[in-house]
């Protein structure tokens, strides 16, 4: 569900919708910042007729300073929305099962390099399955060995495109 | 006419061929199911098979890898159009409007759609190939590094088109993408650009952040769902759209899979630069162009027509010139020349009969490409019925496998999930995806071609406005991008008032009807 506020008569942005998007303003111009001062140090160009490294990236990150420049300043102009009517306010959503699920796969991901994706998988599908509220243990095993086993077949024996194997194993 | 006689010989020598009419059923099952994995692209699957051409006699071998491109092709958007998974980078357009008619529980007649649109922007794009190859080669000769530039600047000017209701927000991620386009070996020099002393990063991961992007973004999305249980909506109804639904996109259908033909024969332009330009087409010339972005079937007709149109354009290239227009048509233009057939123009001349028996072939593969792709609808539009607590890890374990399959590469499995979860906070405040992809595709391209231009031209800018395609071009995009803008701003005269699209708001999906 997007968090975006409401449009055309009733144009407003809620405050954390307005705190958001000068976070995010703020964190690209940053990374623009970041690219113009590391372009600097490119080296010129060989050359005569070529504009070097660097001329492009400083193209673009000057384009996302003037834009987001542009953003922030609707983003201040923008009036406040009307708080908003509890009866259309839709389920509270579960920002703490999304963290989770992302930990959970860099951690995956981690373990995967050592121990390969025939265990690494099969554990992350049980998990996922889990946070996302299947509790019966021995159907969730189940369909994390079956989809594990099917993803196998299809990518490493019928496609021929190996998958990790785990530095413990190698 | 010549052609003509041929093309009935060649028909006629194919059915005496079963070998081959199986081989190119084969290549062309396989493609599809190629094309909607992630990860996996019909180049990979042409690549793959190419080694088992060898034993085989021409026709085989090469209606099989052309059964594998046709598919491949086709195969990215039944993915893209369920699960909001481009199977392949030309179908990350599909599943701009692809996935939004699923939601509206329309996903039977949007994947019917996108397989008989597919079916003729192929046919097309394989007939005029057939009798026009000769006079459109001419035309591909035409294009320089300065024309290519240009048409890259075209493809990112749609930017502004695909952003939904902020355009500012939409160039802010169209921008981002061309930084992050940045990164890796300057293509002149050679220098490695932001890459931090990564070797891994010395290429685009192109495929790793559109997969992050759009389909592990929408699973972390899901996470956030209370009601996990529930399936998505009910079983596919009908997948045949009506005629009179189908029969309004015949116009956008036949302009799709022109500008797919013209684009398919520029070498370096590919299905997917014809998809997002097919797209934009099909929304400029819309009655309802304000639909785009929300699940309109157009959209999803051009894309797909324009994508598979590419096809014909980019073997035309190949088989005429010997000039590969794109990954696909370069293995193909290598089992050509392991089966001691040498493409350009006297292969019309000296091996008439094989390739006119390979055009009636190619004609066969996009009949059998509609006949296996609406027959496996039905099983996949099963995925939907799945509970989200099933298919979501599983379209993370895909997410996974998907992306470790493009380079072996575990580094590149960590780009694509944290390109995810940008993703996930992009979606959550209405910035949009689509440009950070159409980005990563077109941004070398313009950045490469542009000082290569600078460099034949001697240091001179004025390639950009002495070539006529160039100028052509350059002036459309001008006007792409300024459009929505002048739009915005004569509404807001017509009302006498602020636009009633705040461009710091974002998007027009909640809040109370005007």
């Amino acid at each position: 569900m997007s968090n975006a506020p409401a449009p055309g008569g009733k144009a407003g942005l809620r405050p954390q919708d307005r705190l958001a998007t000068l976070v995010i303003a703020a964190l690209v111009m940053a990374v623009a910042i970041a690219a113009i001062i590391v372009a600097g140090d490119f080296p010129p160009t060989m050359l005569e007729t070529d504009v070097g490294p660097a001329r492009f990236p400083i193209i673009f990150a000057v384009a996302l300073l003037v834009l987001c420049a542009i953003l922030v300043f609707n983003t201040l102009r923008a009036p406040a929305a009307p708080p908003d009517d509890p009866a259309q306010v839709g389920p509270k959503a579960s920002y703490g099962t999304v963290a989770i699920g992302i930990v959970a796969t860099a951690v995956c991901l981690y373990a995967m390099e050592f121990v390969g994706y025939a265990i690494a998988t099969p554990i992350y599908l049980f998990g996922l399955m889990w946070l996302m509220g299947r509790r019966n243990l021995i159907a969730n095993a189940a369909i994390a060995a079956v989809l594990t086993a099917l993803i196998y077949a299809a990518f490493a024996y019928a496609l021929s495109v190996p998958l990790p194997v785990g530095s413990l194993f190698e | 006419m010549y052609e003509l006689d041929m093309l009935l010989h060649g028909a006629q020598a194919l059915l005496n061929q079963p070998m081959a009419l199986l081989l190119a059923l084969f290549g062309v099952t396989l493609g599809i199911i190629i094309g909607a994995l992630p990860g996996l692209t019909a180049t990979m699957g042409v690549a793959i098979l190419l080694p088992f051409t060898f034993g085989m006699d021409p026709l085989s071998g090469l209606l099989m890898i052309s059964g594998v491109f046709f598919g491949g092709i086709y195969g990215g958007s039944v993915t893209a159009i369920l699960l909001k998974i481009p199977g392949t980078p030309a179908a990350a357009a599909t599943a701009i409007d692809g996935y939004e008619l699923t939601k509206k529980g329309q996903a039977g007649i949007a994947l019917g759609t996108a397989t008989f649109s597919s079916f003729l922007g192929g046919t097309a794009s394989v007939f005029v190939l057939i009798f026009l190859a000769p006079v459109l080669a001419r035309f591909a000769l035409e294009f320089s590094a300065s024309e290519s530039f240009a048409l890259a600047v075209f493809g990112l000017s749609i930017i502004a088109s695909i952003s939904g209701v902020s355009v500012i927000k939409g160039l802010i991620s169209g921008f981002l993408g061309l930084l992050l386009a940045t990164v890796g070996l300057d293509p002149m020099g050679g220098f490695p650009r932001y890459t931090g002393g990564y070797t891994e990063l010395f290429n685009v991961p192109f495929i790793p952040v559109m997969i992050g992007l759009f389909a592990a973004a929408e699973a972390f999305k899901s996470l956030e769902d209370p009601q996990v249980r529930a399936g998505m909506a009910a079983a596919l109804d009908r997948i045949i759209p009506p005629w009179h639904i189908f029969r309004r996109q015949l116009g956008n259908i036949a302009r799709s899979s022109g500008l797919g033909i013209v684009i398919g024969m520029i070498p370096g332009a590919g299905a997917d630069i014809a998809a997002f330009v097919a797209y934009n087409e099909a929304k400029r010339f819309s009655k309802t162009p304000e639909n785009y972005g929300k699940g309109e079937l157009g959209a999803v007709a051009a894309c797909e027509s324009g994508a598979n149109g590419c096809t014909g354009g980019a073997l035309l290239t190949m088989l005429t010139l010997g000039i590969p227009g794109d990954a696909v048509t370069a293995v193909m233009l290598g089992a050509l020349t392991l089966q001691g057939l040498q493409p350009g123009p006297l292969l019309f001349k000296d091996h008439a009969d094989l390739v006119f028996t390979l055009f009636a072939g190619m004609l066969v593969c996009y009949v059998f490409m509609l006949v296996v792709g609406l027959g496996s609808l039905r099983f996949m539009g099963r995925i939907l019925q799945m509970p989200k607590s099933v298919l979501t890890p599983c379209i993370l374990a895909l997410c996974i496998v998907g992306t470790y399959a493009i380079n072996n590469s575990m580094f590149d499995i960590w780009i694509m999930l944290a390109a995810g979860v940008v993703g996930y906070f992009m979606q959550k405040w209405d910035f949009p995806a689509s440009p950070v992809v159409l980005a990563l595709i077109m941004g070398p391209m313009a950045e490469a071609n542009f000082r290569r231009a600078l460099s034949l031209s001697s240091g001179s800018y004025d390639f950009l406005y002495t070539r006529p395609i160039t100028a052509v071009l350059l002036t459309i995009a001008i006007l792409t991008l300024m459009l929505p803008l002048l739009r915005r701003l004569w509404a807001q005269r017509s009302t006498g008032g602020p636009s009633t699209i705040n461009p710091a708001a974002g998007s027009s999906r909640m809040g109370t009807p005007e």
